[in-house]
Parts: C-alpha cells; structure tokens; sequence
C-alpha cells in the first residue's frame, strides 16, 4: 500500500529525513519509535503534504503512484488520513462544518452521493459517542478550547468518520488519561481491516498493549536503524535507545 | 498655486420634488452654504485615502428620475419594508406596520407644522465638520423617511428599508432617513443599499437616530450597491440616558464606498455597539470612519470592525473614541482586526483614543494578518479543496460579527453572499 524509498527531507535549510525507507502492506500494522527531534513527525507532515517540508531525495509510493506529486487535499481524498500530534485550533469554524466539508469532499472524490445536513448531523453524533467526545463538541470552533485529551479524541473521531486507507496516528496516545487511552485505542482497533492500515507514532509501548502492532520501528536521525515485532517495544522500555547506539536526547545530530 | 477643486454649481441643483414649505426652505439654504464649497483632497485628512476615488462629475449631478417602477423583483423579508428608489419612497412596494404609537411618513406627506420641527432637527446628529458631504444630502433630497417612536413603543418586527438604485442612467441620488426614538422605545431598522443598472451613480445617503431616555435602536446597515454607484454615507445617533444603540455594518466594496458612523453617549448610562464587516476585492475602496463621543461619565461603548481585502483592493478604517472632560467612569473598547488575502491589496488603520477624562476604561487593538498557513493546511489534510478551505478560514474571520447581528434574516441573507464574494477573490488568485 505505502512504498517509502530512501526518503529525504528538509525544512527552512535543515536536513531531517535521511534517507528512509519503509514497506507497508494493506492490513498492517506499523509503530515508529524513536527519540525526539528524530524526525518521526516530519516524516508523517510529509507524507500528509505539509509544504512547509521539502522532499530533496527519494520516492514514496500509495498503491503505485506518486504520492509526493499529489496536492494534500487529493492524498486526503484518495485515503490517507494524518492525525496530528498538535490539532490546530480554529475559532469560527464549527466543528461541524468542518467535518460536514471534509466527508462531502472525500464523497465527492469517490463518486459518493453528499450527506445533507440532517445525514451528517445523525452521522457526526453517533461517531462523537464512539470517541467518548459530547456532541455539544460538534457545536464548537474546531479544537477551539479543547483539552489536550479532547483534541486526540476528536483527530480519532475524523479517522472514524473518513475511513482511511492509511490513518498515520502521530502521538495520539500522549497526553490521555488512562480511560481516555483505551477509548482512543478501540476506535483505532474499529479502523483495523484487510484492506486498510495503520502507521502509528508513539513513545510509550503501553498504546501497542492496546492496539498491538505487526512491526515496530526504531527511528534515528532521519532513518530507520532497527525494525522489529511487538517484543522489540518491550526491549527499548527496558533498555532506552542507548544499546542501540544512540544517545537519549536529540543533540547528537549535528 | 494650484486650485482647490470646488464642488460643481451643477450638484446644487435640486429636482422638482413637491416637498413641503419647511424642507424646502432648508434645502436651500444648505444649498447656498454649499456654493464653492472645496472638495476633499489628499490633504484633507479625513479624506487623504478616498479623495482621489470621489468623481464629483457634472455627469453624476442630475438628480436619477423618480420611478414607482420595480424591476428587480425584492426579496420577501420577513417584517416591515419600505422602498426608497433613487431616494424617494415608493408606497405600493411597502408595507408599513400598525403599531400604535409607531408613525413612518414620508417627507412628501408631514404637514407643515411637522416638517418645520423636522427641518430645526435635520443634521442635528452629525458633526459639519467631519461630513461635509452629508450637508449635500440635505441640499439635495427629494423625499425621505420619518419615523417616530412614541415612549414605550415597540416595533414588534424589524422594518426593512431597501435603498434601490437605478442606475441605467446616470445621476445621483440622496436617500434620507431621520429616526426619533421615544424613552423606552424599541426597534429595530434594517437599512439595505442595491442597486441595478451600470451607469456611473452616485449614492449620497444619511440616516440620523435620536435616542430619548432607555430607547434601544438596532440598525443594520448593509451596502451592496454595484460597480458603477460611489456610495458616500453617514449616520448619526445621539443617545440620552441608559439609551442603547447598536449598529451592525456589513460592506462588500465599490469604486468607492465611505460611511462615516457618528455616535453621541450625552448622558449618563448611555451605551453603544459599533460593529463592522467589510469586504473588498480587484480593485474595490471602503473606507470606515466612525466616532464615538464620550459626553456624559458612566456611558459605555463597544466597537468591532473587520475588514477583508483582497486583489489590488484598499480598506480603510478609522476608529475615535473621544472621552470628553466631564465623561469620568468610561468604558471604551474598540477593536479592528484585518485580513490580507492579497499581497497587492492594503490596509491601512487608525485607531484614536483622545481622553480628557482621567478616571476611565479604553482600550484599543488593530492587527493586520494573512490566512493561517497551519490551519490551512489542517483543513487541506482532511480532503478539503484549497480555495474551499481558505473561504471557510476567512468566513470564519468574519463571522463572528455576523452572527451577533440579531436578525436572522440578515445573517441568512449575508452569509451565502458574503461566502460567494470570498470565493470568487480566490478564484481570481
Ligand atoms: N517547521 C520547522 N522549522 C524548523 N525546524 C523544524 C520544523 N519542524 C521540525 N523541525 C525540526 O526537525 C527536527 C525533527 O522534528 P520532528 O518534529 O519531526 O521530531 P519528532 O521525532 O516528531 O519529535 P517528538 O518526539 O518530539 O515529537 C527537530 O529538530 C525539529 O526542531
Ligand atoms: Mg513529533
């Protein structure tokens, strides 16, 4: 499904992705690790199409075609579904018409009739109750005075309304509270099929007891330099990232 | 020395309007004070962004012709409506409502006595000064709008006043309007600029509300005239105690646009709300002046302008809030943010806070700002075209003021045409 060859990337004159590369198969599960600063939410900004990123080197495929030459909001409408580490507030837009607008675009793209409100509205409710999120939610400015653990539901809720090909979860878990976490978990478990997959970011192997991935990735740097299944989580929260050469903090690159 | 342009003796002549004795009187006699009466010019401070888009053309004087004649079919608004085409009432496209203690005439109709008193109080609400211009309305007027609210009336509905324009020749044409509003009185007025036709026009408009003891007046302004009409207005209002008067603007731009916002708080208690939207785009100039003075102490006043613009467009606000010497106990706040979509469009704003008082609340802000990349690209990530998602972040900039408009008739109205002239400035980019 998603083809990453010897990825580089760069922002404002800065080297981050070093040549990265990455398979990901319809129905997987892959978690990357790695420390901060190593490039793990730079690498899913450019997959989603973040501009302010610049893609110097290497290829990345979805389902056999170029997806870097590919505008963001066609990527979204073609599947690929980011759930940002840091959701942005915006104040004046509802909620609900933001979501209403993403699903009619994506249904749009794909030969689907739009939802009219009433639709949406009995749609939207039923996806903010899987989240644990109050549909007095759909009423407010997008994010607008979300906790932390609020915004990380709702960037759920849209996986759940969209059904994404490939969800790349950045750092869903940080931040929820433990009841929180498992709510978070089950909607991500409810993405799980044959035909979809899901790339998630975390720091903390308790989320992979939850949603219990295929493989596991270490990045360092700019590039994977270990991969692993389930057991290899366990190791790094036992041993840190210092047995594999790298030292805990970012100042290493240089 | 170079010489000041002086307004064309063309301008100072009125149409053949049958108007009663009073008003004529007064018209003539601003009509004569008018004589060689100098232009505004870059110099003119008021004036140093918009004198060059004024176009004082012999070709615009005449007085556009009176014509009972609708065209356009109107929208169906939901309360009571009045038309005023080309600046005279037009009585079977109105509907007038009976409520006691609720008197709408118009200036043909006042018998003498009534149109002596109204001629004393003509201008009485706006500063010469700062609008000579409107002094042109009240040499020029062919008829206008008279309503007066008895204490303790209520007009139950807001009345609409639709202004239309015909500009399928040219000329000008000056829409009046005064309103008295009794102690305790409530309204609500809707005044509503078109126009049709794309011959060059001239809009010269001025609406005046006098607010008794605790009257509430809420008047919506919007102004919509075409690409061929300059509209020049202004509006005054002078409130005694605990009086209310809220004013919501929304401007979509021309090749000129100016509306001066005039607002006396002269005794204690008094307090108003001054918000403002304005949009502009290709080559469109608005240009907002308002002020508000601070007479009494303990008045209050809020103020909320938005300006859009976009292409080679140029918005203008200017905000005073003048807190005289007596007005102790204060409260100011006004507010002006911007929105550039444009590299080649401009903004310019100028707050002013004069205060003579020392125990007072003011406070001021402006910014100028470009669209939000990072939200930008949060609603682009979830599938939403470009140009779709940078309409929704710029409606969203204005819709705040929207929404607190409190006729849902309006806010219904404004938005789709709000959200399509937003559009269009993307499609162009
Ligand atoms: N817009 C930007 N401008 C400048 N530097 C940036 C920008 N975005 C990221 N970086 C830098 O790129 C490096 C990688 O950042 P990135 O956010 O990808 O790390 P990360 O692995 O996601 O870290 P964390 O675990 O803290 O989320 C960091 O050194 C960061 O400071
Ligand atoms: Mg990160």
């Amino acid at each position: 499904m998603l083809s990453i060859k010897n990825l580089h990337a760069s922002v404002e004159g800065k080297q981050i992705l070093n040549g990265l590369s990455l398979e990901i198969k319809a129905g997987e599960v892959h978690a990357i690790m790695g420390p901060n600063g190593s490039g793990k939410s730079t690498l899913s900004q450019v997959l989603a199409g973040n501009e302010a990123f610049e893609v110097t080197e290497g290829e990345v495929l979805m389902d056999g075609t170029n997806l870097l030459d590919k505008a963001t909001e066609v990527r979204a409408q073609e599947g690929l579904f980011l759930a940002f580490q840091y959701p942005v507030e915006i104040p004046g837009v509802s909620n609900m018409q933001f979501l209403h607008t993403s699903v009619n675009a994506l249904r749009k793209h794909r030969g689907e009739p739009e939802l009219n409100a009433a639709e949406f509205i009995k749609l939207a409710r039923e996806t903010s109750k899987q989240v644990d999120l109050d549909p007095s939610f759909l009423k407010r400015g997008v994010n607008e005075g979300f906790s932390g653990g609020e915004k990380k539901r709702n960037e759920i809720m849209q996986a759940l309304l969209l059904q994404p090909r490939l969800a790349i979860l950045d750092e869903t878990d940080s931040g929820l509270d433990i009841d929180a976490l498992k709510v978070v978990s089950d909607g991500v478990n409810a993405l799980r099929s044959a035909d979809r997959a899901i790339l998630m970011i975390t720091h903390y192997q308790r989320l992979l007891n939850y949603i219990v991935p295929d493989f596991v990735h270490v990045l360092s740097e700019g590039k994977i330099i270990k991969s692993g299944g389930r057991e290899l989580a366990l190791e790094l929260e036992e041993r840190g990232y210092g047995w594999l050469g790298i030292k805990d903090d970012a100042e290493t690159a240089s | 020395m170079k010489s000041v342009p002086m307004l064309s003796s063309a301008f100072l002549a009125p149409a053949g309007q049958s108007l009663p004795q009073p008003l004529l009187e007064l018209r003539q006699q601003r009509g004569t004070a008018l004589v060689d009466m100098p232009l505004p010019t870059r110099k003119t401070e008021n004036w140093k962004y918009s004198s060059r888009y004024l176009q004082l053309t012999d070709a615009i004087a005449a007085s556009l012709p009176v014509s009972d004649r609708i065209d356009t079919p109107l929208a169906k608004v939901p309360g009571y409506q009045v038309v005023i085409r080309n600046g005279v009432m037009v009585p079977s496209a109105s509907t007038l409502p009976a409520v006691e203690g609720v008197t709408i005439s118009r200036f043909a109709d006042l018998s003498d006595e009534v149109a002596s008193s109204l001629a004393e109080r003509l201008d009485n609400t706006l500063d010469a000064n700062a609008v000579q211009l409107a002094r042109l309305n009240t040499a020029r007027f062919e008829d206008g709008l008279y309503i007066r609210l008895a204490p303790e009336a209520v007009l139950d509905q807001p009345l609409f006043i639709i202004y239309e324009t015909d500009a399928s020749q040219s000329g000008s044409a000056y829409p009046r309007l005064y309103v008295e509003a009794g102690h305790h009185s409530q309204a609500t007025i809707v005044e509503e600029f078109l126009s049709t036709g794309s011959e060059a026009a001239l809009v010269n408009a001025v609406s005046e509300f006098t607010l008794a003891d605790s009257a509430q007046i809420t008047n919506v302004r919007l102004s919509a005239d075409g690409e061929s009409v300059q509209h020049i207005g202004a509006t005054g209002a002078r409130l005694q105690g605990h009086a209310r008067f809220e004013s919501h603007c929304v401007g979509f731009g021309g090749p000129l646009r100016r509306h001066d916002l005039q607002v006396r708080l002269e005794k204690p208690g008094a307090e108003c709300l001054l918000n403002g939207a304005v949009v502009t785009q290709g080559r469109q100039h608005y240009d907002n002046h308002t002020t508000i003075e601070h007479i009494a102490p303990h008045c209050n006043s809020e103020e909320n302008y938005r300006n859009i613009a976009a292409g080679q467009s140029h918005a203008i606000f200017r905000g005073r809030i003048h807190i005289h010497r007596d007005a102790q106990k204060s409260n100011g706040h006004m507010n002006n943010k911007n929105l550039l979509l444009s590299s080649g469009a401009e903004i310019d704003t100028k707050p002013e806070l004069e205060i003579y008082a020392d125990d007072v609340k003011c406070a001021h802000g402006a910014t100028i700002g470009q669209l939000d990349e990072e939200s930008l690209f949060y609603l682009v990530a979830r599938g939403i075209p470009r140009r779709e998602a940078q309409t929704l972040l710029t409606m969203a900039f204005i819709n705040e003021l929207i929404q607190q408009i409190p006729v849902a008739a309006v806010r219904d109205a404004s938005l789709p045409r709000l959200n399509q002239f937003i559009d269009q400035t993307f499609e162009e980019a």
